[in-house]
């Protein structure tokens, strides 16, 4: 499978998906006009990826989303769905979500992702960018 | 009627209007008044907490505006929806307030109406569950919104959210809501 790589711009998300190391990265801020647009080949390539995900191998998700939009985060919740059902599904997921230390919104915002989920889910701070 | 600059702008500090754009608004605009909005809270040591909320109440409102009059583009009304946009980042002494305003049809009022009374009827923990309800709700792929925007608002909302719908002809009025963020 071909690596999905998208370049940040300042209402999008750096996008890394690498299907080698299978570590999946989503970094920044999403707010974009159109937000089902942008996360369509995203969720696309993740269908296909946990499609053909062996069995014995832990998927690691990282997010770090200091603002979501609300139609962004309607993006963000299918993308969990599909690592849930994978899960669910016997697979190896873990998420793992990185928030700034003084940037309590973004940590409710994770906390309120993870509550519905039985995946593993770990919520971590890190120091803020100055 | 010459336009007089400075009455325009004692007007806008008089109601404690920091930042204001009225016009079409492009993701371009939105983007950048973003920006904006996020600079001067910096500058004026509010809480991140505050400068988020703004800032994301500021976002939601001016998406909703360009999205409803996306969702009219082409039409008859398009253009006098389209540019009938209105925002206003203000400060007062019960914090600080986004307004937004715009053109909307008559025929839509009943069911945005509905939609927040719905909300203002809601406590904390209604508006959480409305928030998650929506939030898995499957959605037509053809709609631009996820219904979560106003939700959302009145989430990070420290008052009710006001808003306020005035007949302009017999096809539109003009719609108005404040969030005190």
């Amino acid at each position: 499978m071909e690596r999905l790589s998208i370049e940040k711009t300042k209402s999008t998300p750096e996008v890394l998906f690498d299907p080698e190391t299978c570590e999946l990265r989503i970094e920044g801020q999403s707010y974009p006009e159109n937000a089902f647009k942008f996360y369509e080949p995203v969720l696309a390539w993740l269908d296909d990826f946990l499609r053909q995900l062996d069995r014995e191998v832990v998927l690691e998700f990282y997010f770090n989303m200091p603002y979501i939009n609300t139609r962004s985060s309607k993006c963000v919740m299918m993308l969990l769905e599909k690592l849930e059902n994978a899960y669910v599904g016997g697979k190896g997921v873990a998420v793992r979500w990185y928030y700034d230390t003084d940037n309590e919104t973004a940590l409710e915002c994770a906390e309120e992702f993870k509550e519905d989920l039985t995946l593993p889910f770990e919520i971590s701070a890190i120091e803020a960018e100055k | 009627m010459e336009l007089n600059l400075l009455d325009l702008q004692t007007k806008l500090q008089g109601y404690g209007v920091l930042i204001s754009f009225s016009g079409r608004f492009t993701q371009e605009i939105i983007e950048e008044l973003g920006d904006a909005v996020k600079k001067y809270l910096e500058t004026e040591s509010t809480s991140k907490n505050d400068t988020y909320n703004v800032f994301s109440v500021f976002i939601e409102q001016t998406q909703n505006i360009k999205n409803y009059s996306v969702s009219k583009a082409g039409g008859l009304l398009g253009d006098r929806i389209a540019n009938s946009g209105i925002v206003a980042i203000g400060k007062s002494e019960a914090g600080y307030f986004v307004s937004s305003g715009n053109f909307i049809e008559n025929k839509d009022i009943a069911a945005l109406a509905g939609r927040l009374e719905e909300i203002l009827a809601q406590d904390k923990a209604g508006l959480k569950k409305m928030y998650k309800d929506q939030l898995k709700k499957e959605i037509p792929p053809d709609c631009t919104g996820a219904g979560l925007g106003l939700i959302d608002m009145a989430r990070r909302s420290s008052k009710p959210l006001t808003y306020s719908m005035v007949r302009l002809d017999d096809e539109l009025s003009f719609f108005t809501l404040k969030v005190y963020a």
